[in-house]
């Protein structure tokens, strides 16, 4: 088995349908909604027109979100040569690769195979969520988003999928569980709460982690940090994420900061979000303004 | 009211553990060394496998079952340091090079239409082994010099037991022709050559006896009881 894993080879069964955030993001549809009209943007409620499907949409999000996750987990387990395995480093270096940067923490690496075991029973409570509410396996395509875990850097992965991803894990999961709180179904607010915790230990896992790997390599702990902000923007989601009420999901700020985010930190994030945002509305305004002027030069 | 100072034998009647073992310290910790380096490639390889394999249930179990040999790793990662090796890395070895080729074949399957052959190495040919080892260990061991290490093992056989089943499940499942059965057959055969060369989790003496049939238990200690 290869010790990097391409994000395209992710092996799923013959219902799901994948696509990369970049093809995502590159269709127009996306911005302007079916037949050029900007979907709904408010902040995920129940008394939203569209709050069933949207709902069911964000589960099915939440549901691939959550094998990704496991995925990336279980690679991270297996990419890194644990620190002190010389079995491992002799058969590395019989490969021809003696580089000693991949060796990582054995405790680091007990925290992903937990985090796999966590998220093996979050994709195991999406499913049955998202049959709760109506939904089917692969009725929506999966954003492929585990390029973050596909980085050959341990300390770039952990900024990529257990701050960045799972971060965003933790806003979508306070803002789901609010739904739930709103719409007057115990049993969705129960699990996200659920949930909630355990990706809250995520996040400190990696912010923990993160500190302590780099703790004597600042130049390291500074090109992780940049990665996370990269991977933060992606995440961003054209302004699906932030503070407004605008956004269909808001920033955490609680939970984040119990999983070892400083006040500076969140307050990049609510920027970087605000910023996206305000740059999908410029869009829409311009796509908008083309059409007219499309249509009075008719 | 019962006397309290009426005195009592230090052992109660049903209490029938006995002193003599088999195993002195260093064989204790070197089989630990043994286990523990076992317990990671398993976990490793389980996690690595989970984004290879396409089917929805195996993906989540796959999950599932590399948390606890991480545990299972852990646990003997904790207790070396107790058995006197105060650098758990020394003694986190392969039993010997059978072993190493063990794992390496075991983890050679990578294609998405492979999890029959992914399954079999593990819930077929190297947890069988584990369950062996771990039974050997606990039957043979003094009762009370190493009870911690029997209380591990009783808390690791236990998720042995549930993960195989999980695993032979999974695999009756999934094996539905005779070219299903030839495949899987035939992947068990192979691995289980280089494990019987292996000896076994802990190397020849792995189950007490060699593949020459010969015991290759240590010396009695403490039949002084
Ligand atoms: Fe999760
Ligand atoms: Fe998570």
């Amino acid at each position: 088995m290869r010790k990097f894993f391409p994000v395209e080879e992710l092996a799923r069964d013959g219902r799901f349908n994948q696509i990369t955030m970049k093809d995502r993001m590159a269709d127009p549809r996306t911005v302007l909604g079916k037949d050029g009209v900007r979907p709904s943007s408010n902040r995920l409620v129940p008394s939203r027109p569209d709050a069933s499907t949207a709902a069911r949409v964000l589960m099915h999000g939440i549901f691939v979100g959550e094998i990704q996750a496991l995925e990336g987990a279980g690679r991270t387990c297996h990419d890194f040569r644990t620190a002190g395995d010389q079995a491992r480093r002799a058969q590395d270096a019989a490969a021809g690769d003696d580089s000693g940067a991949d060796a990582v923490p054995f405790a680091l690496k007990l925290d992903m195979a937990r985090q796999a075991w966590d998220e093996a029973r979050h994709v195991e409570i999406s499913v049955k969520l998202s049959d709760w509410m109506g939904g089917e396996i692969g009725e929506i395509a999966e954003n492929t988003v585990l390029q973050a875990a596909c980085s050959t850097d341990p300390v770039l992965r952990l900024a990529g999928v257990n701050r960045a991803l799972e971060g965003l894990a933790i806003d979508v999961f306070t803002t789901m569980k609010e739904f739930g709180d709103l719409a007057g179904d115990p049993f969705l607010e129960f699990c996200e709460d659920w949930m909630l915790a355990d990706e809250v230990t995520h996040v400190k896992m990696g912010s923990d982690w993160l500190r302590k790997v780099t703790e004597n390599d600042p130049e390291r702990r500074k090109k992780a940090l940049e990665f996370q902000g990269i991977v933060d923007k992606l995440f961003s989601y054209g302004g699906t994420r932030s503070d407004s009420e605008e956004s269909p999901i808001g920033l955490a700020r609680r939970f984040r900061e119990l999983a070892g985010f400083t006040d500076s930190e969140v307050e990049d994030i609510a920027e970087v979000s605000l910023a996206a945002l305000n740059e999908r509305k410029d869009a829409v305004a311009r796509l908008q303004a083309e059409a007219a002027s499309q249509f009075a030069g008719r | 009211m019962a006397d309290p100072y009426k005195p009592r034998a230090p052992f109660a009647p049903w209490d029938r553990r006995e002193l003599p073992g088999s195993f002195d310290v260093e064989d204790s910790a070197r089989r630990v060394g043994n286990y523990k380096w076992a317990e990671m490639k398993l976990f490793e390889a389980l996690g690595g496998w989970v984004a290879t394999v396409p089917e929805l249930d195996v993906k989540m179990r796959l999950g599932t079952h590399c948390y606890k040999h991480a545990w299972h790793a852990d646990l003997w990662h904790k207790r070396l340091p107790e058995l006197r090796e105060m650098n758990p890395d020394r003694l986190t070895q392969p039993a010997n090079d059978a072993m190493v080729r063990f794992v390496e074949a075991m983890t050679e399957p990578e294609a998405p239409d492979q999890t029959i052959e992914k399954l079999v190495g593990v819930y077929r040919v190297f947890i069988p082994r584990f369950i062996a080892a771990y039974t050997f260990h606990k039957n043979n061991t003094s009762q009370i010099t190493d009870a911690p290490t029997i209380r591990s093992i009783n808390f690791i056989l236990q998720d042995e037991f549930d993960d195989w089943r999980d695993g032979e499940m999974i695999l009756q499942s999934l094996i539905e022709t005779p070219d299903d059965v030839e495949r899987a057959a035939r992947h068990q055969a192979r691995l289980e050559a280089i494990m019987v060369e292996a000896g076994g989790i802990a190397g020849p003496g792995s189950i007490g006896m060699t593949s020459t049939g010969a015991s290759a238990n240590g010396p009695q200690n403490g039949s002084a009881a």
